[in-house]
């Protein structure tokens, strides 16, 4: 009897108007899956797929532990983010670091804090010399806002020898 | 360039998105799917006019999205499986007063959504006194009762 049921919803209607019951269950099949689709994008974007999550949050060392880089691997076009470099090297010291690659060319540096005693143009990148504080550190924050499209590469070393290097991905 | 990219790209999205939301959705049928339509618009503005706000770029989004819709219903003027792939199709889920429970699920539709539609078009008061409950195109119930 169910069975029969069944058959009887699959058939196409000629009146009153004309269906074509295997395109709707098609058209029904789709928008369970499209629903499955979107769910797992919104779980992807909690985990941060398109930045800020775990997903995206990164945090890289350089080999010796002088450069430590918190930056996020994933941006989108118009938003901004920002990239942390943490520098150790002796006290009360002006500590030089330069920051290469052409990530230049994706991201506009909105604000760097603190303001850099020195900077210069290095390559394609840039270099600074920042103050470091009565234990060697020198912390600096960088605010980036996306505006290319695709993979970007950064490469921030020091002149002894230590350095990062790491891909940011911008979303349109 | 981009306003053009823009354009397209967001009509593409809506596309397929009110495609998985399926034909009932929003059809304007409580009042939270229209505070709904006009969230999604809102979130929809940002994205298509970017950061720039000219007359141009707003003028050149506009042409993109209208001649994108033309397009389509030139295409649908020939070709049928296109038609059919962007409109949909009618589908019967009453017969003769009983309920075609399956496609009613599928639809993710009950009882109730019939029965309004049926007071509101026909002043229908009982099942029985359908003939025939149609999904449309757009997503609105049509009731035919019985002589």
């Amino acid at each position: 009897m169910a069975d029969q049921r069944e058959q009887d919803d699959h058939r196409s209607r000629q009146f009153p108007v004309r269906e074509d019951m295997a395109f709707q269950h098609k058209v029904w099949r789709f928008e369970r899956v499209g629903w499955y689709v979107l769910v797992l994008l919104m779980i992807l974007t909690l985990l941060g797929l398109f930045s800020r999550g775990p997903l995206s949050s990164r945090d890289a060392q350089s080999a010796d532990g002088s450069i430590g880089v918190e930056y996020e691997r994933f941006h989108r076009n118009g938003s901004t983010n920002p990239l942390v470099i943490r520098l150790q090297g002796s006290p009360n010291a002006v500590l030089e670091v330069e920051l290469d690659g052409d990530w230049l060319e994706g991201f506009d540096v909105q604000d760097v804090q603190p303001q850099p005693v020195r900077s210069a143009a290095a390559g394609q990148g840039l270099k600074v010399w920042v103050q470091a504080d009565q234990q060697g550190r020198a912390n600096l924050h960088l605010s980036l806002l996306g505006e290319g499209l695709g993979t970007y590469q950064s490469r921030i070393a020091t002149p002894n020898g230590a350095e990062v290097s790491f891909n940011q991905f911008i979303f349109p | 360039m981009d306003s053009v990219l823009r354009a397209a790209a967001m009509y593409a999205v809506l596309m397929v998105l009110f495609k998985i939301a399926g034909r009932r959705s929003l059809a304007e049928i409580t009042t939270f799917d229209f505070v709904l339509l006009m969230i999604i618009g809102e979130a929809t503005q940002q994205a298509l006019l970017g950061d720039d706000f000219s007359m141009t770029n707003a003028f050149m989004v506009i042409v993109t999205l209208i001649a994108i819709d033309v397009g389509f219903s030139l295409l649908k003027l020939r070709s049928s499986w296109v038609s059919r792939l962007i409109d949909g199709g009618p589908t019967v889920i009453v017969e003769d007063g009983r309920i075609l429970q399956g496609r009613m699920r599928h639809a993710r539709l009950v009882e109730a959504d019939i029965m309004e539609a049926a007071r509101s078009s026909q002043g229908i008061e009982t099942l029985d006194q359908i003939k025939f409950a149609i999904i449309e195109r757009n997503g609105k119930i049509s009731v035919i009762a019985k002589e």
